[in-house]
């Protein structure tokens, strides 16, 4: 570790073919931090914690994990990290209790040793009365936390996760964010990808946004809030098609942004409250009507919406 | 030690799988059984095959002229098949009547009857003279009348023999205005007879009789026919599944990549090589046991002879090792788990074929296409099995075992070049 900095990336570039996925992207996490990756499908989020993790080599640049290059010294890297992958990573034919023992070996744990740190994870992720049930047998959640588990099996410095919480149910989700502040408040380095903009205001101490493989805003939450200032978020659902009303409500007075999907309307305003008059006459003239709206204070979403002109939603 | 985790799990994995256990040991001793009792009917207590007795009805109505000094040509081939050597095939019981006889066979109480005519002696004697013994057979059996069809015309060949000699005899003795007593060539025919019989004796001494059945080893074995034609079959079942599992051994890499959990073993402090090393350990281990178990098993349930045990042991090793090569090399060609099945299924049949695995049984194939065989390992393989299973010795084992080492070794080494890169 150098300086107290986790993590230090330095001008990352990860190309395939001629498609580069993440181009120049530099940040660095303190130690005992939640660090978040907030951005869309696609925007280089995994690709760069895939070279974090020494499983893709940069094309250009480097980064420092507990101070050993991912490039020069990958073994120690591994060492010190403890992945979670977007995908379920287990024997689905092995048991809870078996895969972590695979796992931990690989991590070079052994006898006793090995024992007690799978019954302490099994207590850390819920599972412990499950522990002899294979992992094909459970739901989506359960193995989401096994799927966690074995990361923390040879108590990494860094744990790395990569969208752990996709298409699980509320409660599950719960349960793994509160494992990701359990684990931070033990004193692990957390770097969390994520496309839901309220796990990354929840979880983090520093949020990284990126899109089309750089990183577009650095900060904490309230410092990347700032960004948009004092806009207000409008979301709407009209009744006609969005190209009727979007050109006319783009030249509204006020309006600073506005962005459409399925059918959803998404504006960014200064003053909702003197903004929103003007909106319902021309959509009145227009024969449109407004079928919802919600107002939000200022969050990532606007922050997103501000800087790309786009939504963060799948 | 890592190496030897990832190959006790990936062996957990195999031996949990139904799939993977029929196709280890199932499949093949099933298939092998069902040949075993197709080709062989129902096997002896012993383990051998039983030829089917037939039964015969045998009608002598042949008289015997007086001149002949007690030559009886009906009584001889009545006395031919009722000899001890065919009566495990043959079961003759002789009847006066010869609609009896006919009756019974339509009654499917008797495979065949006989029937020799009343001037069955004067016609052996007689050049001028022809006989017809019949044959009348049950339409439903083929290969106990057509075994009653080839003694009886293996004992008439005999006496046109010896009535081509009594014309020639008797024509240079009639021009030489010299008469032939009837006794003197009654008696030479009776000799002629009897010698014959002994020929024929001597010739299934040899090896050459109808229904000589010799061991792999020259030795006169019965219950070792089971394992004449039953150890090549099951040789070609085993070499067929260990290639089989061998390549479905090394698919675990492909799916292991594709269900990420290769991704996440390259998180871990696990070197590459450490990694691959420990996957195709895993692959080899299951192959020995999958190959002790079928050569334990179809030695007690088949009865297999495998030969010596030193030149057996040495064939299995080579024959696990080429189907490790094959199997991984086979499986760096292919992108995903899609296409596992028709690239296991497709080209481990065809190599197999071209390798002769399947045609085991068919006998008096082409040289060229022994030769052919050859250039698949599978080819070395049957080579070397058939050897092991003749009783060969280590020397004379060592090149097919030497090819399959090397034949494996290479395909391995091509299988780990393409792994490499794709993992690099």
């Amino acid at each position: 570790m150098i300086n107290g900095k986790a993590i230090q990336v330095q001008d990352l570039y990860k190309n395939f073919g001629n498609v580069y996925a993440v181009k120049g992207v530099s940040f660095e996490i303190p130690a005992g931090e939640i660090f978040s990756l907030l951005g869309p499908n696609g925007a280089g989020k995994s690709t760069t914690i895939s070279m974090l993790s020494c499983l893709l080599q940069p094309a250009q640049g480097d980064a420092l994990v507990m101070g050993h290059s991912i490039i020069h010294d990958p073994q120690r890297v591994k060492a010190s990290i403890g992945v979670v992958p977007q995908e379920i990573a287990l024997y689905p034919d092995l048991s809870a209790r078996e895969n972590l023992n695979f796992w931990g070996k690989m991590y070079g744990l052994r006898g006793e040793a090995l024992r007690q740190r799978v019954d302490e994870v099994l207590e850390v992720i819920g599972l412990a009365d499950r522990q002899n049930g294979k992992v094909g047998t459970f739901s989506g959640g359960m193995k989401r936390r096994v799927n966690i588990g074995a990361a923390l099996l040879h108590k990494p410095e860094v744990i790395i996760m990569d969208e752990p919480t996709v298409g699980i149910d509320p409660q599950s989700r719960r349960h793994i964010l509160d494992n990701v502040k359990e684990l931070n408040r033990q004193g692990m380095t957390v770097l969390y990808t994520t496309h839901y903009m309220e796990e990354a205001q929840e979880l983090s101490d520093h949020i990284a946004i990126m899109d089309q493989g750089e990183v577009i805003a650095h900060g904490t939450h309230e410092e990347l809030v700032r960004i948009v200032g004092e806009l207000d978020r409008l979301d709407l659902s009209i009744s006609a098609e969005s190209e009727k009303i979007m050109a006319k409500w783009q030249n509204t007075e006020g309006v600073r942004q506005i962005s459409a999907e399925n059918g959803n309307l998404t504006l960014l305003v200064e003053d909702s409250n003197r903004v929103l008059p003007r909106l319902f006459e021309s959509a009145t003239r227009a024969g449109v009507r407004i079928t919802s709206l919600d107002i939000q204070e200022p969050n990532l979403e606007a922050v997103f919406l501000q800087l790309t002109g786009r939504a963060l939603r799948d | 030690m890592k190496l030897i985790d990832l190959a006790i799990k990936d062996l957990s994995h195999t031996f949990r799988s139904v799939f993977s256990l029929v196709m280890m040991f199932g499949a093949p001793l099933l298939i092998t059984g069902l040949l075993y009792f197709a080709f062989g009917g129902l096997a002896s207590s012993e383990g051998g095959f039983n030829m089917p007795v037939t039964k015969v009805q045998v009608v002598n109505l042949d008289q015997v002229p007086d001149r002949t000094s007690g030559f009886a040509a009906g009584q001889m081939l009545v006395d031919f098949l009722q000899n001890e050597d065919f009566a495990g095939v043959l079961e003759i019981t002789l009847v006066a009547d010869e609609l009896d006889a006919r009756a019974a066979v339509d009654a499917q109480k008797a495979g065949v009857a006989m029937i020799i005519p009343l001037n069955f002696t004067t016609a052996a004697l007689d050049p001028k003279t022809e006989a017809y013994v019949t044959l009348y057979q049950d339409p439903t059996l083929a290969i106990g009348p057509g075994i009653v069809k080839d003694l009886v015309s293996h004992f008439l060949d005999g006496f046109a023999g010896s009535k081509i000699a009594a014309n020639v005899i008797s024509a240079q003795l009639s021009a030489r205005n010299v008469g032939v007593d009837p006794a003197i060539a009654g008696r030479a025919a009776s000799q002629y007879s009897a010698w014959l019989t002994s020929s024929g004796h001597s010739q299934e001494a040899e090896g050459s009789g109808a229904l000589k059945i010799r061991s792999p080893r020259g030795e006169t074995q019965t219950a070792d026919q089971g394992s004449e034609m039953i150890g090549p079959i099951m040789a070609g079942m085993i070499v067929f599944f260990v290639f089989f599992m061998g390549a479905n051994g090394a698919e675990s890499i492909i799916r292991e990549d594709e269900e990420g959990t290769l991704a996440r073993l390259f998180t871990t402090p696990t070197s590459q090589a450490t990694i691959l090393g420990g996957k195709f350990f895993g692959v080899l281990v299951s192959l020995i046991i999958q190959t002790a178990v079928l050569l334990i098993a179809s030695t007690l349930i088949f009865k297999i002879d495998w030969g010596q045990l030193p030149s057996t042991a040495l064939v299995a090793a080579a024959l696990i090792v080429a189907a490790t090569g094959f199997g991984v090399m086979l499986m760096s060609f292919i992108r995903n788990t899609r296409q596992t099945g028709p690239m296991m299924g497709g080209v481990l049949t065809l190599t197999g074929m071209m390798g002769g695995l399947f045609t085991n049984g068919i006998p008096n194939l082409p040289p060229a296409f022994d030769t052919a065989t050859l250039a698949m390992p599978q080819g070395w393989a049957m080579r070397g099995w058939r050897l092991a299973l003749a009783g060969a010795s280590i020397n004379e084992i060592l090149l097919p075992v030497i090819v399959m080492f090397l034949m494996g070794a290479a395909s391995f080494a091509i299988g780990m070049l393409f792994f490499r890169k794709r993992f690099a």
